[in-house]
């Protein structure tokens, strides 16, 4: 048999050494690892200790005096487990006592000293009522866990109407001068747009009003497209502020997506180089092609560029929106090319001689 | 020598080439002639200058032999060499050869494009001496009063490692070629294509407008000769966009948007 305990030992073999199980006669061996481990269910030291002390008790082969040894270590670790470690290590010294009566008297000592005198009813009654006020505490804690959720949450609304109102605050002073530069036609769909998104959340209402102003002065979206992509816009910020915010400042290749599928017509883009080597040809200048979404950062008459529709949807059709595009860039050339902007009143008397003398006095 | 003569007299022009002078280019050509001084033809491509030596060789009589110069013309090929004829080795004149003993005009066309050694075998021929060096043959041959040494070059295609060298381009009297003026090339494409002066006009707008994209793109613009092949093909009977399309726009750029801004410039003409 093995010292190192098997499955009915358990994990006594921890604190079972050879030498303990030798001195056990073998054919109580089982017994005395039996034991040991109903003992170390108590407590672990006190098994260590019954583990010690058992076989010596087993040598003697008696076992009544074996099982009161057992009984009399589990009333004692009853009332406290270290005063029980050190009775079951003194008993077995103390039944071979000359007087039978002293092992008795010993544990009766012991069990005594460790349980003391009983309660009075004062302290019986701290400890009912302590055991009242731990158990009305367990009934309310789920009121106290609720109470913090919605104090937390009832604070992270007042952070967000703060925000809010913050953010209505600048949309209020960003307004007025952006609706100065939007067109007249475009100003009922322009604040209908603006309105929703602005209901939804201001921070976005300001990146769509920037954005917005954009598109629709920029012709590169209809009133109708205008409305589909504040919608899906809206659609994103209702699931994500930061993402929907995102989208209105035209941020998020989604965004980008949604205006490309929305846009109708030509995009100059598409064909911005065909028209400036067109234009160029034409004029006989070095004639750049400018988005009228750019028209904000570039003189509109300026002597080197024509300004032409972002997008061209005269038509159905993308060929003869092209031809548009043709005839708008060859206006621009003719304009750059015989420099009608450049003519000043300074300049009419000088202009009336030319004309006179190129094609005679009738002429001017 | 009587297969040389033969040989010479195919490159005489026996009718005159049509040549529309743009400037005095006609009485300058014929007074360097006269002085025996070689003459450098500068011009884009198509603008004339072949057809204007083709149109002298005819008006002063001479033979003209034309060398269409390239990357692997060498000394050897313009000058002669000897080659293996049956069991025997004999020397075979160039060209350039050919037209000193004969006294023709030698067009070298874009020079420029030969390799350097060639320059080396003009250079006598274009100062006092007159002579051409044929170093493997041992032999010196002087030209005779009446040839001319006349090369073409496109200033167009100068770059780092393609340009006549001053000692070169300081030997010849320049005469500048550029496209004619609308009236005149328009003159030329009625003339040399066989379309009506409407169609002459309206090609040679389409022309003087795609000529403004050179600073945009375009290496060079259109060439005279191409609106002549524009015109031949609309006489032919091709529609005026296509054979703008084929002659004008594929030739001059590969770029698919110029090619689409020229056909829009000709479907304003057309």
């Amino acid at each position: 048999m093995s010292t190192q305990g098997g499955g009915a030992a358990g994990n006594v073999g921890m604190y079972v050494g050879r030498d303990m199980l030798a001195a056990v006669p073998e054919d109580r061996r089982d017994d005395y690892l039996r034991l040991v481990q109903e003992i170390s269910d108590l407590k672990y030291q006190l098994g260590v200790e019954v583990a010690r002390q058992l076989p010596r008790l087993f040598q003697e082969q008696d076992d009544e005096a074996i099982e009161h040894y057992l009984d009399q270590v589990r009333a004692i670790a009853g009332v406290g487990w270290k005063s029980g470690v050190e009775v079951a290590r003194q008993l077995p010294d103390l039944y071979h006592a000359p007087d039978p009566g002293i092992a008795e008297a010993y544990v009766e000592i012991v069990t005594e000293a460790t349980v003391g005198p009983p309660d009075d009813d004062k302290t019986q009654a701290f400890a009912a009522e302590l055991e009242d006020l731990e158990r009305e505490l367990r009934e309310i804690e789920p009121k106290q866990q609720r109470a913090t959720e919605l104090k937390s949450l009832l604070a992270a609304r007042d952070r967000r109407d703060e925000r809010r109102r913050k953010h209505a605050q600048e949309l209020a002073a960003a307004l007025p001068p952006i609706l100065a530069r939007l067109r007249p036609k475009h100003r009922d769909c322009y604040m209908l747009e603006v309105r929703l998104v602005a209901a939804a959340d201001p921070e976005a209402a300001l990146e769509a009003a920037n954005t917005m102003l954009d598109l629709l002065n920029g012709e590169r979206v209809s009133h109708d497209g205008a409305a589909e992509w504040v919608r899906r816009g809206l659609d994103v910020l209702e699931k994500n502020k930061e993402v929907g915010r995102g989208y209105f400042r035209m941020g998020s290749k989604y965004s980008l997506e949604v205006l490309e599928e929305l846009r109708e017509g030509l995009a100059l883009r598409q064909v911005a180089r065909v028209l400036k080597l067109y234009a160029t040809a034409l004029s006989g200048r070095d004639v750049a092609v400018r988005g009228i979404d750019e028209m904000d950062s570039v003189d509109r008459f300026g002597p080197d560029h024509i300004i032409l529709p972002a997008d061209m949807r005269f038509f159905e059709d993308d060929d003869r929106n092209f031809v548009a595009y043709k005839v708008a860039a060859a206006h621009g050339a003719a304009r750059i090319e015989f420099g009608t902007y450049r003519f000043t009143l300074d300049e009419i008397p000088d202009t009336v001689d030319d004309l006179t003398t190129k094609y005679g006095p009738g002429a001017a | 020598m009587a297969v040389e003569t033969q040989k010479m007299e195919d490159f005489r022009l026996e009718e005159e080439p049509y040549y529309l002078p743009v400037g005095d280019e006609v009485e300058l050509f014929t007074a360097a002639y006269e002085a025996h001084l070689p003459v450098m033809l500068k011009g884009p491509t198509g603008c004339g200058k072949t057809r204007f030596v083709e149109h002298m060789s005819w008006r002063l009589g001479r033979t003209l032999v034309t060398v269409g110069c390239h990357e692997d013309l060498t000394a050897s090929d313009l000058v002669g060499k000897y080659t293996l004829r049956g069991d025997e080795t004999v020397w075979q004149d160039g060209p350039l050869t050919t037209a000193v003993k004969a006294g023709g005009i030698a067009y070298l066309d874009e020079i420029v494009e030969a390799r350097k050694d060639t320059t080396v075998v003009i250079h006598p021929l274009t100062d006092d001496r007159r002579i051409l060096p044929l170093e493997k043959k041992g032999e010196v041959v002087q030209a005779p009063l009446d040839f001319q040494l006349v090369i073409s070059y496109n200033p167009g295609y100068q770059s780092v490692l393609k340009d006549l060298k001053h000692s070169t381009k300081q030997r010849f009297v320049a005469l500048e070629f550029d496209y004619p003026a609308a009236d005149l090339e328009e003159e030329i494409v009625k003339q040399e294509s066989g379309v009506d002066g409407d169609v002459a006009e309206r090609l040679v707008k389409v022309a003087e407008k795609v000529r403004n994209l050179r600073t945009h793109g375009l290496e060079e613009g259109v060439s005279t000769r191409l609106l002549v092949y524009a015109g031949q093909l609309i006489h032919g009977g091709v529609e005026p966009s296509a054979a703008c399309e084929a002659t004008i726009c594929r030739p001059i750029t590969d770029d698919l948007e110029m090619q689409r801004s020229i056909l829009e410039l000709v479907n304003t003409q057309f």
